[in-house]
């Protein structure tokens, strides 16, 4: 895969079962700053302990021998030269810490959502997206915390620890390991407790949605609420699971609220433990006052931070969680766009072979079966059936959405395999019944996937000539309105015709097109059909039809049944066989014959 | 469109004194517990600020004085002071968190009730998403300022005002040099919390827009690959990374930067204090232990400063939550009882609509100017296209929107005389995209009439023609139907909500077609159900079926918030108008499904 400008590293590669190793390749290229970052706070955490150090020699040097000269000058300045060290190299781990997280996690993102985009259309058809979204983001929010707060918490905890607990090593071992009595005891409380805090947690977050769906319910459904002027039902109902929120949080609260008094107890006790061990020491001469000052203040660095290392492990594990459920998406093999040998100099024909061609979306069921026919360039194909009979699924394969389970397709003679992908589909345009249209302006609607600047001129042409121009003009905004959830509905028909002003910019050599009658009045039927026609001249074009009237004038008609083409050919020719056709266009004429009766009835 | 703006949020607002007056009686009927909470975390942080003076006291009572009693006594009050504090400490979570959930729960009811009253218009023009945002968002804002903000205020004044004491009794000219940095770095803590608040809603907001391109993206994948869009689409999403990429490291960098600047302050304040403290030692003026203590209280006053620094920063986003909050609590209903009203003791009888004009905005008239007569028990067929009006008729006649101009009539009374209650709880309605609730079958069908009995709902699902799917479940009536009751099919839940209609005994009754096709058998049982419904009540129907069409007595045929033709089948059909256009369409497209011309 060619690296580009938005992820510099195919972080598809070297997926390994070990979540840990997995968050680290993450890192790549980012891991030389992940280590400054860690340097940085080693060197503040040592800086800090070296504060401590200076204000013991001047305790010891300075205001038990009162000796107030210029070595109290020099010993103040070392004291704000130590701080200025620590404060500088605190921010420099932060700072290259945001860095590692917030770049690692730019990267992700992008890589992400360019592989969920070049995955196949076979994994998205499978596939949930209020998964695959909350994969996408708060899964990756959690490997985002993992990098920036969790995985530098725990280090900075240790870091810390160590550094001081030398320290005070050099100041005198008996301190040293009589203060470190308890941190088993901390660490496995905080353990205990935050594992439970998790749990807990999880049940008021789950209630929190529940609670968010009745809300939802109950706005969405608010038609119904006043019709059966429930407003007091549904108000009990929203106290219920209120209130059960609520208790939920109180169990959360009694848990954390019982952690803190605990933890600060057996803190509070190994702090007394260390004080007193000092002061008798130091009563005794065995330290000095400056050493005992000097051991009081450091010994709070390695008590303290203890109680976060607990709930710092407990989430960690989520990131890692979360990591391996984005890894699961990322194991996923993407769909080549520009793999493949062939591509012509000139323009594209359009004659479209199809030998043999079967297809199975799970072995043992055939969707296509055998599918063989040709067709010369700028035909007309109709392709007729009910649903699932094997339309839609054939169409799907001149985009290669899919490709054929056994036989071959080819395009101007060559199988369709070797053309790139990406070239194929700049050759498709598919107009469909009810497109899918993106949360931007029309006109961006309209020039969507048309891969070079558009004058505004084009853009009202091709409108016009989808017959949608003056339905676009009636809206306040024009061209700008936007589309979907934050602005305007358009009926399925507009939706339709504004794809196909899209397909006129686009200019595609092979159409297809999704005739089903969608429920638009007689008029606009009307221009739509006709936009359609003028837009199926000179390419070839398949369209899936649901109706006689749609397919009369296509240069080959196939008939589809069960995934096989049961009948083809031209209108006359179907005519003058018996088969499904003849059957089809005798039912549509009963019809007009049965309407002209009922109507006529009416006055009998 | 301009008419979103109005939804787009501020996150900055002036606490004013009507304001800080509503939070405060939010407190009120807590008010124990909130003395209880201010009283453990004022104790907390006397106690802070105590033991730093308790240790100063182990140097200079105990080691310079030489007395190993001393450091026994003193070790032993420490002790017992902190076994107290611990008590205070679980008392504080535990009343400062519960409350928090309890303010929660206050503001979600008082919201949520508030909300039931109000008119459906109010709905119509109000995204769903942006109320919710009031119940979950605002009020987590607005219920931490309060609860924890108000503790870390607390704990900060008392905090530092204790602290100011002590330094006092040590020494006051060392007092006043550290309390006079003080203000200076509230400011710096202030400056520095406002950035990062701002940084950091700002990425909340790429992210929202970060889900939202996942969404299209997955969504759209079958376009975006037909269009082979990909290069340009991560082009664009990356454009958003990018905004959250700075957003967030800003966010971050600053907040790496903050905390080493606020210490690099106190340590030059520290390091003052030191020099004229040790040449106050040679006067003896100050004492090893002073200094020592004075190391803590400058080492650890930048914890309260800054607390202070970031409640005050996150106080303008939680005003801004409390401003939506009450002004969704302010909204008036629209629709609302008359200062007098009439009970009616039916709705049964005839209905009359007179020259009813309806708008939303002044110039965009939805209803121009209607006027028909409906007899007791008929059955009025409003057919037209799509946002023609027929909704809006519907939703008038329900009185879920009242005319801007001229009256309708039930019975001969003019409904706005009448009580909501009244018309509403008599009005049996289908949607046309039936809206179920999460939960069982039995619970849903029970909507209808809250007090009826299992076999009441068993006789009504009879009559829909549901009994015989529901007890192909497993659960049968105890069957769960999902979120929305996405669980069951279209058919199936319109038959359920025929059952809940039916259940409901209605006066009046009202039903929106479904468009979407169901199979046949379905199809015959709905038609069923409806007649059910039908018979001997007046009902409106917004059809697209022909049967439906034709049973009924009076066809109206709605255009442009018009009436375009009205009268019987037969009438418009040989009018040769819009209704003849409608009905052979319908004819052929229903024909055709009918025939299901490819399976043979």
């Amino acid at each position: 895969m060619s690296a580009n400008t938005y992820y510099d590293v195919d972080l598809s590669q070297n997926l390994t079962k070990n979540r840990f190793i997995g968050l680290m390749r993450v890192m790549k290229g980012y891991r030389v700053l992940y280590l400054g970052a860690i340097i940085a706070l080693a060197i503040a955490a040592t800086a800090r302990t070296g504060i401590y150090l200076v204000l013991r020699r001047f305790i010891d040097e300075i205001v038990v021998p009162r000796n107030f000269g210029s070595d109290m000058i020099l010993i103040i300045g070392l004291y704000i030269g130590m701080a200025l060290l620590q404060g500088t190299f605190t921010f420099i781990s932060g700072w290259l810490a945001a860095r590692v997280a917030e770049g690692t996690t730019r990267r992700l993102r992008n890589f992400l959502y360019d592989h969920l985009q070049r995955l196949p259309y076979a994994y998205h058809a499978e596939a949930k997206t209020g998964d695959l979204i909350s994969r996408a983001t708060s899964d990756i929010d959690a490997v985002n915390r993992f990098f920036a707060d969790q995985a530098i918490g725990i280090g900075r905890i240790i870091l810390i620890f160590v550094i001081n607990f030398i320290a005070i090593m050099q100041l005198h071992p008996r301190l040293a390991w009589t203060s470190v009595i308890a941190i088993p005891a901390i660490i496995a409380v905080s353990l205990f407790f935050f594992s439970r805090v998790s749990k807990a947690y999880e049940a008021y977050q789950e209630q929190e949605a529940t609670l968010s769906n009745r809300l939802q319910e109950n706005l969405t459904g608010v038609r119904v609420v006043k019709a059966f002027a429930r407003q007091g039902y549904e108000s009990y109902k929203f106290d219920q699971e209120n209130w059960h929120k609520f208790s939920l949080g109180r169990r959360l609260l009694s848990i954390e609220s019982l952690f803190w008094p605990i933890s600060d107890i057996i803190c509070g006790a190994q702090l007394l433990a260390s004080y007193f061990t000092g002061a008798i020491m130091a009563l005794n001469g065995e330290i000095t006052v400056g050493t005992y000052m000097a051991f009081i203040a450091l010994v709070i660095w390695i008590i303290w931070p203890m109680r976060n290392l607990g709930r710092l492990i407990v989430q960690t594990s989520t990131g890692m969680v979360s990591y391996k459920r984005v890894a699961e998406l990322l194991e996923e093999k993407r769909e080549p766009l520009l793999e493949g040998d062939y591509q012509p100099d000139g323009d594209l024909g359009g004659e479209i072979v199809f030998k043999d061609v079967s297809f199975e979306y799970e072995p043992g069921q055939l969707v296509l079966n055998k599918v063989n026919f040709s067709c010369s360039p700028g035909a007309v194909i109709a392709l007729l059936g009910s649903t699932g009979s094997g339309k839609t699924t054939l169409v799907n394969l001149l985009p290669r959405f899919y490709d054929p389970t056994a036989g071959l397709i080819t395009l101007d003679g060559v199988d369709i395999t070797r053309y790139p992908r990406k070239y194929l589909r700049s050759q498709i345009g598919i107009v469909e019944q009810e497109p899918f249209l993106f949360s931007r302006s029309i006109r961006e609607n309209i020039t969507y996937g048309v891969h070079r600047q558009v004058s505004e001129e084009e853009i009202v042409q091709a409108a016009q000539f989808a017959a949608i121009h003056d339905v676009i003009l009636e809206f306040p905004k024009g061209y700008d309105t936007l589309v979907g959830e934050r602005g305007v509905t358009l009926s399925g028909g507009q939706k339709q015709r504004l794809a196909i002003a899209r397909a006129v910019l686009k200019n595609p050599r092979i159409l297809i097109l999704d005739d089903s009658t969608s429920s638009v009045d007689t008029e606009t039927e009307m221009h739509i059909r006709a936009a359609l026609e003028r837009l199926m001249q000179t390419r070839t074009t398949f369209i899936i039809a649901h109706r006689i009237q749609s397919v009369m004038d296509a240069d080959l008609i196939l008939v589809f049944d069960r995934g096989e083409i049961v009948q083809l050919g031209t209108h006359q020719q179907l005519m003058q066989t018996s088969g499904m056709y003849q059957d089809i266009f005798n039912i549509q004429t009963r019809i007009e014959l049965e309407l002209e009766k009922e109507i006529s009835g009416v006055n009998i | 469109m301009s008419t979103f703006d109005e939804f787009e949020e501020k996150d900055y607002g002036k606490l004013s004194t009507p304001i800080l007056r509503r939070l405060l009686l939010l407190l009120k009927p807590h008010w124990r517990w909130v003395a209880g909470f201010l009283l453990s975390i004022a104790l907390v942080s006397v106690i802070d600020a105590y033991t730093t003076y308790l240790s100063s006291q182990i140097i200079d009572e105990g080691i310079r004085a030489g007395s190993r009693d001393a450091i026994v006594r003193i070790i032993l009050i420490y002790g017992g002071v902190m076994l107290f504090q611990a008590l205070l400490s679980f008392s504080f979570i535990y009343l400062t968190g519960v409350l928090g959930e309890r303010v929660r729960y206050d503001m979600r009811k008082q919201m949520f009730n508030h909300l039931q009253s109000l008119s459906l218009s109010y709905f119509s023009k109000t995204p769903v998403g942006w109320i919710m945002a009031r119940l979950t968002s605002d009020t987590e804002r607005l219920a931490e300022l309060i609860t924890w903000g108000l503790l870390d205020i607390t704990w900060a004044i008392v905090n530092i005002a204790t602290a100011a004491v002590f330094m006092f009794i040590i020494n006051a000219n060392l007092a006043v040099i550290v309390l006079a940095m003080l203000p200076f770095l509230a400011i710096v803590a202030y400056q520095f919390r406002i950035r990062i608040l701002y940084h950091y809603r700002l990425s909340r907001k790429m992210n929202s827009k970060i889900t939202g391109a996942f969404n299209e993206g997955i969504t759209g994948v079958r376009v975006i690959k037909a269009l082979s869009r990909e290069d340009a689409n991560l082009a664009e999403f990356s454009e958003l990374t990018d905004g959250m990429y700075n957003a967030s490291y800003r966010a971050a960098w600053l907040s790496a930067l903050f905390l080493p600047t606020v210490q690099l302050i106190s340590a030059f304040v520290l390091g003052f204090v030191l020099w004229r403290g040790g040449l106050q030692v040679e006067i003896g003026m100050i004492t090893v232990g002073g200094i020592q203590a004075f190391v803590s209280y400058v080492t650890f006053i930048m914890w309260p400063i800054q607390d202070m620094a970031r409640v005050y920063a996150q106080m303008q986003n939680a005003v801004a939550s409390a401003e939506r909050i009450f002004h969704l609590i302010d909204t008036e209903p629209v629709v609302k009882n008359r200062a007098r009203t009439i009970t009616a003791e039916t709705l049964s009888g005839d209905i009359r609509f007179e020259d009813v004009h309806f708008h939303y905005e002044s110039d965009d008239p939805v209803i121009k100017g209607l006027t028909f007569h409906v007899n007791q028990g008929d059955t009025v067929a409003l057919v037209g296209p799509t946002g023609g009006g027929k909704t809006t008729i519907v939703n008038l006649l329900c009185r879920f929107y009242e005319p801007t101009s001229g009256a309708i009539y039930l019975n001969n009374i003019d409904y706005l005389d009448m009580k909501l209650e009244d018309i509403q709880s008599r009005i049996g309605m289908v949607l046309q995209t039936p809206h179920l609730f999460s939960g069982s079958i039995s619970e849903n069908i029970r909507y209808g009439r809250l007090n009826a009995t299992d076999e009441d709902i068993e006789d009504a699902a009879k009559m829909a023609g549901a009994h015989d799917f529901i007890m192909t479940f497993e659960k049968g009536y105890q069957q769960d139907v999902g979120e929305g009751g996405n669980l069951l099919s279209v058919g199936q839940k319109q038959l359920i909500s025929i059952a809940r209609a039916i259940l409901a005994q209605p006066e009046l009754f009202i039903m929106d077609e479904a468009t979407s096709s169901v199979d046949t058998l379905t199809e015959t049982l709905i038609q069923r159900g409806m007649e059910q419904l039908m018979t001997g009540r007046t009902s409106f129907v917004i059809a697209h079926r022909l049967s439906t069409i034709k049973r009924a007595n009076k066809i109206i045929v709605i255009e442009d918030g018009q009436i375009h033709e009205m009268g019987t089948h037969r009438e418009l059909i040989n009018l040769k108008g819009k209704y003849y256009n409608l009905y052979t369409r319908q004819f052929r497209q229903e024909l055709e499904a009918q025939y299901d011309v490819f399976t043979q």
